[in-house]
């Protein structure tokens, strides 16, 4: 039995690596080009293949928590792809200073920002989960996907002030939360 | 409660506003391989109750599989789909169709701790081309050779091909064209195969071993054509005899004539065709070596890709190679030689291209 079109899904849920192979024949091209174009400025394409694989070994791990037909699938795998470019993107910035086009990194870094990039991020899922809709779909484009406020404002046709104004709010209830499981953490040890 | 993954099924990620960048199969295989790792590893610590389970099924494995006769049939082993393409490193598309076209056979033999698994078999009436699978307890360099070369049966010269590529750790896949280039086999071919020993590339010694192989393959549909047509300028002549098409190839049988004043005057000539259609396919070819009576008459034969099958015109430029080389005419020789003028060194030049309409 192979993987096709339609069942490859199906199979991949049930971890059939024919399914894993199927995805990389169909989808490569694809994250090659998310992974090229986040990763671009690092000029490092060591980097940029061990992105494509982690993408791949994430679907394969994750692959349970995906909805949808193919066409959703593809747009899972694309996120997958910008949110592990961005996350590669991050890591390889701490280590050394530069501007990225793709992140404000440095201009508006506040605590909150730094919390956000923590780099055990559970609890900071959690409290996504607890924001509203919008809000949640706002922070998950802003902090995962790289996205800057504009595109997020042409996305989700609000303004790009109610934009900033949720997401201060929202990092105020982060921020608020986040304090609240340190100061936890701090007295458990 | 969703993690990343879960939240990302509903986020607003365009897949189109990414530029896909075209993969090789090559690049494919490499992201599988590291895949594969990975996950292997991972299975590695799923607990003993696995483990013995595994162990077991490997017991009743290894018993029914000393119980029955060597070669065995593997299955399922290869982890490249396409052997065939992912070994066109130049990614030029000659096989893109062999796969679809070959027969499996997965007939393995293990030897001296190198098991080799002939994996696909296609034969054209001209050419058999084989995938084979290397899995070795030890690393065998880059690019390792293989000694024993294919007999067909029926044909009184064989020109042969090969070429092995690391895929994995101690896995390599490898691809060999036998070509009779005397031709004389029919629809079947029957084909034995003792590789002798295998060179690994790095300083290690030869790997002697049984590794021997009898199949017989079935030629795929073919079609042939034939021309008759011809080209010729300055003392080199070339003419198209026939043209055999195949579900995923064709093939150009020619011969290349050169005069005898240019014979006396240096080595060899070797003409190139290169091919075109109407529709402006190019298509690459690979060369299978010819055979003649002497230097200056020899049939040649080169196998090209698939055939577009709305192509109603081949559009062939024979390109003319040579190695004439005027500094190398001695001084005592008789300076009433003519020299062409043409032929200086490294020269090459194409003749007239040659129109074939291709019978619809």
């Amino acid at each position: 039995m192979k993987s096709n079109d339609s069942n490859f899904i199906q199979r991949l849920k049930r971890q059939k690596e024919d399914a894993l192979e199927f995805i990389v024949d169909t989808y490569l091209p694809l994250i090659k080009g998310v992974a090229h174009k986040v990763l671009a400025p690092l000029n490092n394409i060591g980097v940029i293949d061990e992105c494509i694989n982690d993408v791949f070994l994430s679907v394969w791990n994750n692959a349970e928590k995906f909805n949808g037909d193919s066409n959703d699938f593809k747009k899972w795998i694309c996120a997958i792809a910008k949110f592990k470019a961005i996350d590669y993107l991050r890591k390889a910035s701490k280590e050394m200073e530069f501007a990225s086009e793709h992140m404000e990194l440095n201009a508006e870094k506040s605590a909150e920002d730094e919390l956000i990039m923590l780099e055990n991020r559970a609890e900071l899922i959690e409290m996504i989960n607890g924001l509203e809709p919008v809000e949640r779909d706002i922070f998950i484009m802003k902090f995962f996907l790289g996205f800057k406020t504009e595109d997020i404002s042409a996305k989700l046709g609000l303004t790009r002030a109610s934009i900033e104004n949720r997401i201060y709010r929202g990092k105020k209830k982060l921020s608020k939360s986040l304090t609240n499981i340190n100061m936890l953490g701090e007295n458990g040890t | 409660m969703t993690d990343i993954y879960g939240l990302l099924n509903k986020s607003n990620v365009d897949p189109d506003e990414f530029e896909e960048i075209d993969a090789t199969e090559f690049e494919k295989a490499k992201v599988k391989n590291a895949l594969k790792q990975s996950i292997g590893k991972k299975k590695k610590r799923t607990g003993w109750k696995t483990n013995v389970a595994a162990a077991s099924v490997m017991l009743c494995l290894s018993a029914a599989a000393l119980g029955s006769a060597f070669p065995t049939y593997a299955s399922g082993i290869p982890v490249i789909g396409d052997i065939f393409k992912y070994l066109d490193i130049g990614n030029t598309g000659m096989y893109d169709n062999y796969k679809e076209h070959s027969s499996a056979l997965n007939l393995s033999k293990e030897s001296s701790g190198v098991k080799v698994t002939i994996n696909d078999v296609i034969y054209d009436r001209h050419t058999v081309s084989m995938t084979f699978t290397l899995e070795s307890d030890q690393d065998l360099g880059e690019n390792p050779t293989a000694q024993g070369t294919p007999k067909l049966e029926g044909s009184e010269a064989t020109a042969a091909l090969s070429t092995i590529s690391k895929v994995g750790e101690n896995r390599y896949v490898g691809l060999y064209q036998a070509t009779s280039i005397t031709g004389g086999i029919g629809d079947t071919v029957n084909i034995t195969w003792n590789l002798g020993s295998i060179n690994p590339t790095d300083e290690q010694k030869e790997i002697q071993g049984d590794w021997e192989f009898a199949f017989a393959a079935n030629a795929t549909d073919t079609h042939t054509l034939v021309s008759g047509q011809s080209a010729e300028q300055d003392g080199v002549m070339v003419g198209i005899e026939k043209i055999t098409i195949t579900p995923m190839s064709f093939i150009v049988y020619y011969t290349q004539a050169v005069s005898e004043l240019l014979r006396n005057q240096g080595q060899g000539v070797y003409i190139d065709l290169q091919i075109k259609d109407d529709l402006g396919n190019v298509y690459t070819g690979q060369d299978n070596g010819g055979v003649g009576r002497d230097s200056s008459n020899i049939s040649r034969c080169k196998s090209f890709g698939k055939l577009d099958p709305n192509a109603s015109k081949l559009i062939v430029t024979p390109r003319v190679l040579n190695s004439f080389n005027i500094g190398e005419v001695a001084e005592d020789e008789p300076k009433d030689v003519p020299l062409l003028p043409k032929f200086t060194k490294s020269v090459d030049f194409v003749l007239d291209d040659i129109v074939i309409e291709l019978d619809k």
